[in-house]
C-alpha cells in the first residue's frame, strides 16, 4: 500500500540529480545498510525501473517491534515513470535471492519508504521529512540475512504486494475556505518569539493588560469549589440571567435567558448565527474593510459575501444608499460591526436608523450586530446596539462577548442574542460542535458582568490608556508624508493608508508592492507584527 | 381605524408598535415580553394624533391608515434544519434544571465522571490564570501542550506525531466534527457501528455525508463484524468511525479484531477511519487499548481523537485534540481558525498538567479507573439478577448498555405504557435520569 498521493502526481519536479549518493551516505551514517533491488510495475506496462535501496532497523528503544525499514533512493528515471506512465503503482516486485514470496495473509507487515528530494514531498510518515510514500508487505516471509544480501542479486524471487493508495483529498468545503490570516500572522509572530526574537505584537486583536482581578478570583474560587464539570449547552442559567441583565442595563434590549446561547468566543457566535439563517446561494452583505472572518463564514454557509466598499474620507462608515443598491432577492445577512474591526469606526445611531429602515423593507434581510468592542469607546462617541431600534429587534442577531473589554481572549467566551427561534437554531449546531463554553471560564464571566455599568473602573482605566494610545498614534501617524488615516473613535485599531508607499524599493527587502509585503518588511525589518490590511479590506 | 387617525406617512421615524396576540399554538415571533406574539407592526407614531375622548366614538367614517408591514423571513438553512439536537445534551439540560428547581435528580445521563479534577491539574490551572496566561494561544494549541501530546502519543499508544500533526480543540467532539467535515464531501458515506454516540449521524450531516449505521450484536459484545464491515463499503465510503472503549456500550476492540479491519481498510484507497480514542484510560483488565493509528499501514489513514474530560475528570474545561497526517489537521485547523479559534489558554495549561501525571494519569486516574471498575461490577452483577435483562459486560468506559426490550408493552400505573427506551427513561426521569438507548442505537 503506498501511502500519500495519485504517483500520477510524483513527476512534477525533477529530482535532484544527489538523490541516491545523499540516502546512501546518509543511511550508512546512522544505521547498517543492505541493498536491494526492486522492480517496479505499472498497470500500463511492465515497465521495469531498478533503483538502490537498503534496509534498516528501527531503534531498538522504539515501544513497538522493530520493524525493518527499506528506503529506496529514487532515481532520476523514477518520477519520470510516474509522470509519463500517469499512473497508479500497483505493485511492487522485490527481486532479492534471499527474499521469499510474501502471502498476503499475513498480519506482520513490513513497511517499505519511498524516498524523494524534499521538493516532491508528499506524504508525512512518522519521522521522515520527505518521503514519497510507503509500502507494507507482510514481513515474516522475508528472510534474509545481511551476508546474502550484500552479493548481488542473481536468481530473481518474486514478491507480489498489493499496493493501494489512500485518497486523502479534502471536503470541497475545506477548500473553499480561507484561512484566518490574522490567525496565521499571530501564529508566526509566536513563533518567532519562542525562537528568542524580540518582536512587537500588533496584530491580534487583544488587549495587553492582565484580565481584572475580580474576575480571575472567581475563576480560581470555580476550581477551587468544582465547578468543572459539563454546563448547559446554551450556557449557565446565571450567566445568562446576567447577560439578559447587562443587554437590558446597557443596551436596552430586552431578552430572556432562552434566547441567549454562550459559546467558545464570539467568533464561534458569529458562524454559528450566519450558518443558522443562511441557505445556499444567499448573499451575505459585509461592509469592507472587514473583520477577516466574515466572508469565510459565509462561505461555510455555503452563502455568497457581497463586499461593499467603504470610504476613508466617510471613516469607513456604510453607506446606506449603496447598501440599498446592493440588496436583492437573496440578500439573508447584513454584518455590522460597531465601534469596527478593524477600522474603529463608530456608528452614530442616526445612521443605524437609516439603514434600519432600509433594512424593514426587506423580509428576507437581518442583520448580524457585533458589538464586541462596545465598551471601548472614546467620547463623544456613543454605542447603539441594533437590536435596539425599532422593528429591528425582530430581525437582529446580537453577538458580543468578553474577550476585548474584560481582556479576557484566552478565556474562550462569548454569546448571542436574538430571537428565540433563531438562537435554538444555532444552539443546535452548537450542540453537535462544541457544547458548552469552558465551566471556569463562564463563572469568571458573571464576575466580568458584575464589575458594574460597562465593566465599571476596571474596563475604564483599560478604556483610558487605550484612548491615549489612540491620540499619539493618530498625531504621530499624521505627521507621517502620504498617510492617510481616519481616527478611530471605538476598538484599539488603526487602519492606515500607505498606499502612496507601494511601488518603493526598500534596499534589503525588495518592493512593497501592498500592504502584505510592508507587514513582511515591517516583521522582518523591525519586528513589528501587523496585519495587512489586504487581507481585511478584500 | 378611527375617525382620529391620519394617513400615516412613511418617512416618519418614530414608530410605534401594534402587537398582535395569539394564542400559543400559534406563536410565531417573540418579541420582548411577549410569550405568544403573532408578529409586530411596526408604523410612523407621529402621524397619528387621537384623544382618549374621540377613539371611545364609533367610527362612523373610515380614515385609510397605511401601515407597510413588512413581515421577517425567519427560515433557517436545510443544514441547520437537517440536523438533529443532540439528545444526551437535551436530557442533561433537563436535568439541570430539574435540579435547579428543586427536584432531586441522580444524575446518569451525561458522560462525566462525577470526581473532581486532581490537584495537581487544579493548581496548573490556577497558576496560569495567576501568571497571565490569559491571552489567544496559538490557533492549533500551545507549542507544549502539542508536544506533550506527541509524547502521550508515542508513549502510550505507539504512535508518532510532529506538533504540526496535532490539533487541539475546545473538546473532542469538536475534533471529531472538524475531522468530518475536512474529508468528507457530500454524498460519501460514513460508517458507523451501533450502538454509537449519538453525535456521530449528525456530524455527517454537518457534511452533507450520509451515515450508514452498522447494527451490532449484543451477543458479540456489540463489535463490529468485519465480514458485515466488508458488505456495506462502496466507492462512496469515506470514513468509518471506531470508538473504543465504546461510548455507549463500554465495549473494547481486541487488537487482533482491528487489525482483521485494518486489513478491510487497505483495500479501500477512499477509506479513511476517525478513531475515537477519548475513554481510552477508563479500561477494565485483561482488555487492553489498540490505537488503530499503530496498526501497520493505518497511520496514513487515521485520525486519531482524543482528549483530558474523561480521564482527566475535566469535562468543564473543554479540551480535546486530533492527531494525523499534517494535510488532514491542516485543514481541520482551517476550519477551526473561522469557528473558534485556539481553546482556552488556561486549560492547556491545565492539559500539560494532566499529561505529566504520569503513564496513563498515574495514580490519579487509577483512583478514579478503580472506582469505575468497582461500580461496573456492582451494576452488571446487580442487573444480571434482573429477570429478562440482557447486558454485554464493558470492558471499560463508564456505561452499561442494557437490553430491556422484554419490558416493552408493559403498562405502568399511573405512567402509562413502557413503549421503547425513549419511554423508559421518561418514566425513570419521575424517579431519576437516564439516557435512552433509542438515541444512541440508531
Amino acid at each position: 500500500m503506498i501511502a500519500g498521493r495519485d504517483c500520477s502526481n510524483c513527476g512534477k519536479a525533477s529530482p535532484a540529480s544527489g538523490t541516491i549518493l545523499d540516502l546512501k551516505y546518509k543511511l550508512k551514517k546512522s544505521f547498517t545498510t543492505v541493498r536491494f533491488s526492486i522492480l517496479l510495475l505499472t498497470p500500463v506496462a511492465w515497465t521495469a525501473e531498478m533503483v538502490a535501496f537498503s534496509t534498516l532497523e528501527k531503534p531498538s528503544s522504539s515501544p513497538t517491534p522493530p520493524t525493518h525499514t527499506l528506503y529506496i533512493a529514487t532515481s532520476k528515471k523514477l518520477p519520470l515513470l510516474f509522470k509519463n506512465n500517469k499512473a497508479k503503482i500497483s505493485y511492487f516486485c522485490i527481486m532479492a535471492n534471499s527474499l521469499r514470496i510474501c502471502s498476503s495473509s499475513s498480519t506482520t507487515t513490513a513497511l517499505l519508504n519511498l524516498r524523494a528530494p524534499s521538493s516532491l514531498a508528499l506524504s508525512d510518515s512518522p519521522g521522515s521529512d520527505s518521503g514519497l510514500g510507503s509500502i507494507s508487505f507482510p514481513l515474516k516471509s522475508l528472510k534474509f540475512s545481511t551476508r546474502q544480501v550484500l552479493k548481488p542479486p542473481h536468481r530473481t524471487t518474486k514478491l507480489v504486494v498489493k499496493a493501494t493508495e489512500v485518497d486523502i483529498s479534502l471536503s470541497p468545503k475545506v477548500n473553499s475556505i480561507k484561512p484566518s490570516k490574522t490567525v496565521a500572522i499571530a501564529d508566526q509572530a509566536t513563533a518567532l518569539v519562542q525562537a528568542g526574537v524580540p518582536v512587537i505584537r500588533l496584530a491580534t486583536g487583544e488587549p495587553d493588560f492582565d484580565t481584572p482581578a475580580p474576575i480571575t478570583e472567581a475563576a480560581k474560587n470555580a476550581i477551587r469549589e468544582g465547578y468543572t464539570r459539563y454546563t448547559p449547552n446554551a450556557g449557565t442559567l446565571e450567566i445568562r440571567q446576567a447577560i439578559c441583565h447587562k443587554l437590558k442595563e446597557e443596551n436596552g434590549i430586552s431578552y430572556t435567558p432562552d434566547q441567549i446561547l454562550v459559546s467558545n468566543g464570539a467568533k464561534q457566535s458569529c458562524v454559528q448565527a450566519v450558518m443558522a439563517v443562511c441557505s445556499p446561494g444567499d448573499e451575505v452583505i459585509i461592509s469592507a474593510p472587514y473583520w477577516v472572518s466574515y466572508p469565510e463564514m459565509a462561505r461555510m454557509a455555503d452563502a455568497k459575501p457581497v463586499i461593499l466598499p467603504t470610504k476613508i474620507s466617510e471613516n469607513f462608515l456604510l453607506d446606506p444608499k449603496a447598501l440599498e443598491s446592493k440588496l436583492t432577492e437573496k440578500s439573508r445577512l447584513l454584518i455590522l460591526c460597531s465601534p469596527s474591526d478593524p477600522t474603529g469606526s463608530v456608528y452614530p445611531k442616526r445612521l443605524l436608523e437609516e439603514i434600519a429602515q432600509i433594512v424593514a423593507k426587506h423580509p428576507r434581510l437581518l442583520v448580524l450586530s457585533d458589538e464586541c468592542y462596545e465598551h471601548i469607546i472614546f467620547a463623544p462617541a456613543t454605542h447603539t446596539s441594533f437590536a435596539s431600534l425599532p422593528g429591528m429587534w425582530e430581525r437582529t442577531l446580537t453577538v458580543n462577548g468578553f474577550s476585548k473589554a474584560f481582556a479576557m481572549t484566552g478565556w474562550r467566551l462569548g454569546y448571542l442574542a436574538g430571537p428565540k427561534h433563531f438562537v435554538s437554531a444555532c444552539g443546535k449546531i452548537q450542540s453537535q460542535f462544541t457544547s458548552g463554553a469552558s465551566s471556569i471560564s463562564q463563572k469568571a464571566g458573571v464576575a466580568a458582568l458584575g464589575l458594574g455599568y460597562a465593566g465599571g473602573e476596571a474596563v475604564s482605566i483599560m478604556v483610558k490608556a487605550f484612548r491615549e494610545r489612540r491620540d499619539f498614534l493618530v498625531k504621530s501617524f499624521g505627521e507621517l508624508e502620504g498617510v492617510k488615516l481616519s481616527e478611530p473613535e471605538g476598538a484599539f485599531y488603526l487602519f492606515i493608508d500607505f498606499s502612496s508607499y507601494y511601488g518603493t524599493e526598500v534596499e534589503g527587502f525588495g518592493k512593497i508592492e501592498n500592504s502584505e509585503s510592508l507587514c513582511r518588511y515591517l516583521l522582518d525589518e523591525g519586528t513589528g507584527c501587523t496585519s495587512p490590511g489586504r487581507c481585511i479590506r478584500g
